[in-house]
């Protein structure tokens, strides 16, 4: 079976700086994987550089088996590639609905637009109740169901995730990872990225570590799971 | 000394050093011909009050805990008569410099003249003027001090009906030709430029009691709905008819002068409506954006002129007409303008904030000094611009008569007015508005970032060339002393003023910023002083505008409820990583 996404020897960084070197991920349909690594090892900017918001100095990215690396993010986000950024990010002073319009900005579809925001409103309840509030405004939890709900208004068939756990109380992280779980069941592939190793995994099919913008290990998740040496070495402090 | 007693001395000397000034750029003088009441009080003079009941007031505001931080009579008097003895005093010793040493202190400070210091000093020798001055500041601190301890009823009621008395007395002239106009005995109300004493008595008591009265009933708009038959929607409509109404009739009311005057107002409500595009829904902040009011302008002009290139024409040998009509030039100006707007934003795509403003403000003089130079002389005619603009042909009617000009430029600004609401609600004004508020994340949501700014850049030249076409037609002339930085800082200014990304803000603004200096003659000359007043008063008590874009008003006043700083901490992971 060929990969949905793959990254193949990417080379990518900011100005003069280096991040990433020779990056290979790849993701199968309807995997959920995900890349975990400490702070500054480069997990963000492997997002941002899948959807091309930095630009890839070396290697290809391909979707499908097409190579999308010289595509503008907005090509990329049409063929079906989307984000939940890290920390969120949302539209602060837009309201619910403006936010989940933003998400669906390059589609012309009117009528499947509404159905979909009727969509997220079923896998969120709680983002219907407040609709017409500004997003600022609403909890932590809330902020990020409307992230997870804004990237799936572009209709993705590949979501990236950032982060998602950032910032929640222990059970909302675990309410976010079975709603990703949920997403995933519904045929979205998902490449999670994410410092809080155990919660990622215990949903993934497989995971990668990433240390200092290079891939040093790559395996099921199950077996990450079960290896001791992988904690000690790579995730060791942020076991908590 | 107490704190207290400390701080009323500091208001009162800042108060009084304000007068000074207002003497010292000649405001005094030149308002001392202006009565307020006549023959009873003149502008001059209540200039003076306002400023001493002002930081009499201010002295006595309550402490920051809500509890009154001193006795507010005694802050208010102190303060005032603070004030009104620095101001006697520095009027004594310049009596004595000029009198007593015989030293030209005119010869330095231009604006020391004998009517001003008899102004100062009430008519009497200088001691007791000083004496006097020091009384008003006195008085005038206690009524304002002693407002604090009024309700908030009370002293919304008075104020309201000062402000009313005061511009009413100020509008006078105005509102004499209007009712004169409508055929409305006036004579008991206004004198020759001032209120008569009953007009003062009048406008305070009606004014004060409509507002005492809306009070009562929570409101105009609460009293209307309680008749019966009334809803929400139709009482918009009904007000809606009024105002459009109230603009169709407003030439026949006023004389030429005034109409002249509401044309100017309607060029900065397009031009304002343009910047707002740029400025207000998509954050990009334009200081160059006299370049497309000059485009329009001088498209018009070489299309239609007679003095243009393109029927042979010059300045001194005009052709026999000009290229072709307005209104075939309209649409080739805006096509111009357009692709204009795009050339200007395309090099600037990738910058923001300050970078944007420097380079648009160095976009805009560049236009100015291609039309003024030598090398283009032949086609934009220098420093001296064409002349001989043809009017705007309209079934035969005379459209240089401002009186028919300002419904075409009414409707054309009607039209713009309509174009921003449909925008600013519609799918790009969303994207418009995500970009804004974080531009890295719009983009990452799909959002064209290039496509979106190009689009504001392009509207807002195009409804800003608009304005232009206008002016050129309005005043035949297209030339470079017309499209100076100022009228970018004007337009700014206007739309600052009514709440940036506000569209009845941009109406309320040109209005007040347009509008009112060219209707208060004696203002004129104070414009940029007024300006600069208004824009800092502003930024302090009301940093939204005067009608804020509800959105915006978020933005500035409630802190936000994000749990963590997430632009900060997200740009912090990025430069590390």
């Amino acid at each position: 079976m060929t990969a949905i996404l793959s990254v193949n020897d990417v080379d990518a960084g900011y100005g003069p700086s280096e991040v990433l070197q020779k990056v290979n991920i790849y993701v199968d349909e309807g995997e959920i994987v995900c890349l975990l690594g400490s702070n500054a090892a480069g997990k963000s900017t492997t997002l941002r550089t899948i959807l091309g918001m930095v630009r890839a100095r070396a290697g290809t990215i391909s979707l499908r088996g097409e190579q999308i690396q010289t595509l503008s993010t907005q090509q990329i986000v049409s063929k079906g590639i989307t984000m939940v950024p890290e920390n969120r990010r949302l539209f602060a002073k837009m309201t619910v609905r403006e936010n989940l319009e933003i998400g669906a900005n390059m589609r012309r579809d009117k009528a499947e637009i509404l159905t979909d925001i009727d969509r997220v409103f079923l896998l969120f309840p709680r983002l219907k109740e407040r609709v017409a509030q500004k997003a600022g405004s609403m909890s932590g939890g809330e902020q990020q169901m409307l992230a997870i709900g804004r990237a799936l208004m572009a209709k993705p068939s590949v979501l990236l995730m950032d982060e998602p756990s950032m910032g929640l109380a222990p059970i909302l992280v675990q309410q976010v990872f079975e709603t990703i779980q949920q997403i995933n069941a519904d045929g979205v592939t998902v490449l999670v990225v994410e410092q809080n190793a155990n919660v990622a995994l215990a949903i993934a099919d497989r995971g990668y570590v990433i240390q200092t913008g290079r891939i040093v290990m790559s395996d099921t998740a199950k077996a990450m799971l079960a290896n001791p040496k992988l904690r000690d070495a790579y995730l060791g402090e942020l076991e908590g | 000394m107490t704190p207290e007693l400390r701080r009323s001395v500091r208001q009162g000397l800042i108060g009084g050093a304000v007068v000074l000034y207002l003497a010292s750029v000649g405001m005094l003088v030149a308002f001392d011909a202006r009565a307020i009441i006549t023959n009873v009080v003149n502008f001059a003079t209540v200039l003076i009050v306002i400023t001493f009941a002002a930081f009499g007031y201010l002295a006595g505001r309550p402490g920051k805990g809500g509890e009154p931080a001193q006795p507010f009579l005694l802050a208010g008097a102190v303060t005032g008569a603070v004030a009104g003895a620095t101001v006697g005093v520095v009027a004594v010793l310049v009596d004595f410099l000029i009198t007593g040493l015989e030293w030209d202190v005119r010869s330095m400070w231009t604006s020391v003249s004998p009517t001003l210091m008899e102004l100062l000093s009430f008519g009497q020798s200088p001691i007791v003027g000083a004496l006097l001055m020091t009384l008003l500041g006195f008085t005038a601190g206690l009524a304002a001090g002693s407002l604090h301890l009024a309700t908030t009823i009370t002293r919304k009621v008075i104020l309201l009906g000062l402000m009313a008395f005061v511009f009413g007395a100020l509008g006078a002239p105005l509102f004499k030709v209007m009712l004169d106009g409508m055929h409305i005995p006036n004579r008991w109300l206004f004198d020759r430029d001032g209120l008569t004493i009953t007009g003062a008595i009048v406008l305070f008591a009606a004014f004060g009691l409509a507002r005492l009265g809306s009070f009562r009933v929570g409101g105009p708009r609460q009293a209307l709905l309680k008749v019966p038959g009334t809803s929400e929607k139709n009482l918009r409509w009904v007000i809606s008819v009024l105002a459009l109404l109230g603009i169709a009739v407003l030439p026949w009311i006023v004389n030429d002068f005034v109409s002249d005057v509401l044309g100017f107002v309607g060029l900065y409500i397009l031009l304002g409506l343009g910047l707002n595009i740029v400025v207000g829904f998509a954050g990009l902040l334009d200081l160059g954006y006299v370049a497309f009011y000059a485009v329009g302008a001088y498209s018009v002009a070489i299309l239609t002129a007679r003095s243009s290139y393109l029927v042979g024409g010059s300045v001194t040998a005009p052709a026999v007409a000009g290229y072709t009509n307005f209104w075939v030039a309209v649409p080739i100006t805006i096509l111009i303008a357009v692709v204009i707007g795009v050339a200007i934003g395309a090099p600037v795509l990738r910058l923001r904030g300050d970078y944007l403003a420097i380079v648009t403000l160095g976009f805009g003089e560049i236009i100015r000094t291609l039309v003024l130079s030598d090398w283009l002389k032949a086609k934009f005619g220098g420093p001296q611009g064409l002349t001989e603009v043809a009017a705007v042909p309209f079934f035969g009617l005379n459209t240089r008569d401002p009186q028919i000009l300002y419904y075409l430029i009414y409707a054309f600004a009607g039209l713009a007015l309509f174009i921003s609401y449909r925008l600013k609600t519609s799918r790009v004004g969303r994207a418009w508005a995500a970009m804004r508020e974080d531009e890295d994340i719009a983009e990452g949501m799909g959002v064209s970032v290039i496509k979106y700014k190009l689009l504001a850049f392009a509207t807002g030249a195009a409804v800003g060339s608009l304005g232009g076409a206008f002016f050129a037609a309005k005043l035949s002339v297209a030339n470079p002393g017309s499209f100076t930085l100022l009228v970018s800082i004007n337009v700014l200014a206007v739309v600052v003023l009514g709440g940036i990304g506000s569209i009845p803000g941009v109406v309320v603004g040109s209005l007040v910023l347009v509008g009112l200096p060219e209707l208060l003659r004696e203002f004129g000359e104070f414009r940029l002083h007024i300006y600069g007043a208004i824009l800092i008063a502003i930024m302090i008590l009301k940093p939204e505008g005067l009608i804020p874009d509800k959105r915006r008003a978020l933005e500035l006043h409630q802190p936000d409820h994000q749990p963590e700083k997430s632009v900060l901490s997200a740009e912090a992971t990025e430069g590390i990583q």
